[in-house]
């Protein structure tokens, strides 16, 4: 039996008849037709269905659609001209930390919500926030060189510079 | 040599854009109109006769639209093999018998995923359950349970081979009689997988005048298009194969697969769009992985280091049915002969059958199992005879020129001065045994240095054999590729512009790319074969070599001088000396179609590896020629061992290599990096663990593949062999399967000169370490 419920999704209100079982990777795809957010394993074990809620980032696969009524969903379609997905998105491609692609939404949307928290975060710190987000092409190296880069575009001095 | 403006140069990807925003359209973001979901239900046990199924509970489901069994198929086998030798051996869905748990038995299309779940739920197949074998050695004895009779041809009297490759040279018995020591060994490889992100994925939609499309992710739409006519019993030109991003592939989406198959019977069954996607366990469980690989090993060698002979017994555990593991003890061979000079060799590879899924390739195909057994014994056999393990690498690669034992040449091979440069810059030979001069050291963190040395093939004559490339002008000078290259994420479509920019002086961001679509773009070997580069990409060369000389004509008439005088640059052309006079290509396309009868320049180009070779060599003898372009590299692995918990990490990677030239530096790094990570996860982290045909580590929970906390520094050196010149043929050198080989046997080697443990099977486990120092049982 469908439920409809109310969701707010870049910035647009949508209302969506969906199962009480239907998580918010499947709500955004087929029935918003958001395709930016993917579903590799669908049990949180990849991080390719990153979105935001309320700025936060979260595994769209394990949340229902019903309980994200009262938030705030950002996905990578969400706000184009926005700052640091913006410079990430420059800095992905610049760095080569793009192959396939299929992980990339997710990484952005994760890196970006680090980045708008802390700026210049360690070599530590971007581990740890990208730790649940798989990539299988680039082995990291280069994801990493990316969201450094970013950093220091967006924090205006380099990562040593940071670090003094 | 003149400056080149695209190719050598880290050119930004050309569908960076599309995937940094998720404009990215892959198969399973494809959508259709009255789109149904197909589901699958596959064989609970690992060999059983199938007595009966029932579908008529299933078919009463509301929403359920077509079920699909064998009965409803043409009865037509497919294979990754269909030779004489080898013909076709799999049903696309199981018929009487199923051989491995996950075998495909029915499909169902529905409205929606519960009722198709809840119809294959009340689909009744009774099965007879069979005895079955799960290890190759044990399938070979004659009173295994037989999943096939073996191969007619095969003599010896072995249960369950399916295939078997033989081949030598020299007088093995004479090697090993004039050596100075001789080894045998046995090394041997696990079950790994490909772990591409994005799902297996099929969307098939049947007009009823008779057309089937097709999006399904893919390494290349051709061959799939040809399996998928031949087991419909459609002509080619019924299936249109289109174009979809791919979300990773790594061997692993070749062949045709069984969803691929029911999509698109269901669709014709029901007249509507029918999509499949697999979940992740059912990937794990039911699809196909890497191969696992037994190889005997025995080499004798000189007082010096030089290898004398070398005697292979390889055996792959093939699964249920052929699959590619007869062309793994083909290529396994191919493997063994490479990099060294080895003067008297004979090799015998067994394609044994067994109750497992069916194996794909897997990058590096065969290397890197038959690389971790050579290089780790050729360690050993160093410290015996008191050889550092640069000299005894240097002593038998190979050379500029060779010719090898099956009459390929390997051209300009750059493999002494990979090994020299690996050397140099790690300080290998300092550094390499100094961790085990301290025997009786307490240090817990043991640091410690290895080598490995590889060498991979770049295309080889398989079906569709050959590349061709369109391009055409637009009005305003910009140009269009069409090409049926499939990107996978290596970067095949940037790598197309950068050279066909580099012929025509059109930049790269106004080159426009049609991709991987059987109607509307021509014929491509697929990203497959390790070819992409050398043969696409000279077909891409020719076709732009033609509207260069069709420009060239055309600016000589209208800035009147000889065609030696006029240089193109930037979508414009001048007489030599003299930049201040352009005539702009819009200028020439407006000429070409007034002066030429309307010919809006169009260009065309063709390439074929070996032309003068009618097939691809025997799988059975290996006879033929096999390829015209190796690379070759050599890779340092610098780990540390806890010798407290056995876990060990890799450090630092060092990749040196002669891909020839890379054409795209960024995107050779990226391939290298890759290449490195999934090798790290092999050595440490990755194993299908499976139990009487069961998969027991269904997901990445259980399976670990690398995250970011799994880096390792990867650092490359180039060995430029080749070049590039407009308006020639070049001979570029494969770079996406090459380096996962010879990093897994620098990893063992190293471990070894770490804590003195030679361990001859993958995975490096923390238990095994552990076993090997004697500190656990």
């Amino acid at each position: 039996m469908k439920i409809v419920i109310e969701l707010s999704v870049n910035g647009d209100s949508y209302e969506v008849a969906v199962e009480p079982q239907t998580t918010l990777t499947e709500c955004l795809r087929d029935h918003l037709g958001l395709m930016g957010t993917k579903e590799a394993c669908g049990t949180g074990e990849c991080g390719s269905c990153t979105v935001w809620a309320d700025g936060r980032p979260i595994l769209s696969c394990l949340v229902l659609a019903a309980d994200c009524q009262q938030m705030e969903i950002t996905t990578i379609e969400g706000y184009p001209g926005h700052g640091t997905i913006k410079v990430l998105q420059q800095k992905f491609q610049e760095k080569g930390a793009v192959q396939c692609g299929f992980c990339t939404s997710g990484m952005i949307l994760t890196s970006a919500a680090l980045l708008k928290k802390n700026s210049r975060p360690t070599e530590d710190e971007i581990r740890k926030a990208l730790e649940g987000n798989l990539c299988r092409c680039t082995g990291y190296n280069k994801i990493f060189q990316a969201v450094q880069a970013a950093s220091e575009q967006l924090s205006g001095e380099s990562v040593e510079e940071a670090a003094k | 040599m003149k400056e080149l403006n695209y190719v050598g140069k880290s050119v930004l990807r050309k569908d960076g854009p599309d995937k940094v925003t998720g404009r990215a359209l892959y198969t399973v973001d494809t959508r259709l109109p009255g789109m149904l979901v197909g589901r699958i239900l596959r064989s609970p046990h690992p060999h059983a006769r199938i007595l009966n199924i029932e579908t008529s509970l299933a078919e009463r489901v509301s929403g359920v639209k077509a079920i699909i069994t064998s009965q409803e198929t043409l009865g037509v086998k497919h294979g990754f093999v269909e030779t004489p030798r080898y013909p076709a051996d799999q049903h696309c869905i199981a018929h009487d018998r199923v051989r491995f748990v996950g075998e495909e038995v029915a499909a169902v299309a529905a409205t929606d995923e519960y009722a198709a779940e809840e119809a294959l739920s009340l689909i009744k197949v009774d099965y007879e359950p069979l005895p079955a074998v799960f290890d190759p050695e044990e399938a070979m004895q004659p009173d295994a349970p037989e999943i096939h009779p073996s191969h007619p041809k095969v003599r010896e009297p072995y249960h369950n081979i399916g295939g078997k490759t033989e081949s030598g040279w020299g007088d093995l018995e004479k090697g090993f009689a004039e050596s100075y020591l001789v080894v045998e060994n046995r090394y041997e490889s696990h079950l790994r997988t490909h772990g591409y992100l994005e799902p297996q994925a099929t969307v098939a939609s049947f007009e009823p005048e008779g057309k089937l499309n097709v999006w399904t992710s893919s390494q290349g739409p051709f061959i799939k298009r040809m399996k998928l006519a031949k087991t419909l019993g459609l002509p080619q030109s019924a299936v249109r194969v289109h174009k979809a991003y791919v979300g990773g592939a790594f061997g692993g989406k070749i062949d045709l697969f069984s969803h691929e198959y029911c999509a698109a019977l269901l669709s014709m069954k029901c007249g509507r769009p029918v999509k499949i996607v697999a979940s992740r366990p059912e990937m794990f469980a039911a699809y196909r992985h890497g191969q696992p690989m037994i190889v005997h090993l025995k080499t004798g060698v000189a007082k010096d280091g030089t290898l004398l002979a070398q005697e292979y017994r390889v055996i792959n555990n093939c699964g249920a049915y052929r699959g590619s593991g007869v062309v793994v003890i083909f290529l396994a061979w191919g493997f063994a002969m490479l990099p060294y000079r080895v003067p008297n060799l004979s090799y015998e590879g067994y394609a044994v059958f067994t109750n497992n899924p069916v194996r794909a390739p897997q990058r590096g195909h065969g290397a890197p199992q038959v690389r971790f057994a050579v290089e780790s014994q050729l360690d050993m056999i160093a410290e015996e005879l008191g050889i550092d393990p640069i000299d005894i690498r240097l002593i038998n690669s190979r050379q500029s020129g060779e010719v090898l034992p099956n009459g390929d040449n390997v051209h300009n091979c750059g493999l002494s001065d990979c090994i020299k440069m690996a050397d140099e810059h790690t300080n290998f030979k300092s550094t390499y045994g100094k961790s085990r001069r301290v025997p009786d050291s307490k240090e817990r963190y043991r640091r410690g240095i290895g080598i490995g040395v590889s060498s991979y093939f770049g295309g080889s004559l398989i079906y569709p054999n050959s590349s061709s490339v369109a391009v055409k002008m637009n009005d305003d000078g910009s140009a269009t590729i069409l090409t049926g290259a499939m990107d996978i994420g290596q970067g095949a479509e940037t790598i197309l512009c950068q050279i066909v920019a580099e012929e025509i002086k059109v930049p790269v961001n106004e080159l426009q790319v049609i991709a991987a679509d059987t109607e509307t773009t021509p014929v491509d070997i697929g990203s497959w074969i390790s070819g992409n580069a050398y043969v696409t990409g000279n077909a891409a060369r020719e076709a732009g070599a033609e509207i260069r000389r069709k420009l060239l004509e055309l600016a000589s008439d209208k800035l009147e001088a000889d065609i030696e005088d006029l240089v193109l640059e930037d979508k414009t052309a001048y007489v030599m000396g003299a930049p201040d006079v352009r005539v702009t290509y819009t200028e020439l396309v407006a000429a070409s179609i007034s002066k030429h009868r309307g010919d809006p320049l169009i260009g065309e180009g063709h390439w074929r590896t070996m032309r003068d070779e009618p097939t691809h060599p025997s799988l059975a003898t290996t006879k033929g020629r096999w390829s015209e372009n190796y690379a070759f590299d050599a890779q340092v692995a610098e780990v540390e061992v806890d010798t407290e918990t056995g876990v060990i990490r890799l450090l630092k990677a060092v990749t040196a290599h002669d891909c020839g030239f890379p054409i795209n530096p960024m995107l050779v790094e990226g391939q290298i990096d890759g290449q490195v990570s999934m090798a790290l996860g092999h050595a440490f982290m990755e194993e299908v663990l499976m139990k009487d045909g069961f998969t027991l580590n269904p997901t990445w929970l259980e399976y670990h593949m690398p995250c970011i906390h799994n880096v390792a520094v990867s650092e490359h050196l180039d060995v430029i062999t080749e070049s590039y010149e407009v308006g020639r043929p070049y001979r570029t050198k494969e770079v996406g399967e090459g380096y996962v080989s010879a990093i897994l046997a620098a990893i063992g080697n190293a471990i070894y000169d770490a804590v003195g443990v030679r361990l001859d099977t993958t995975p490096f486990t923390p238990e095994k370490i552990l076993k090997a120092l004697g500190k656990i049982q």
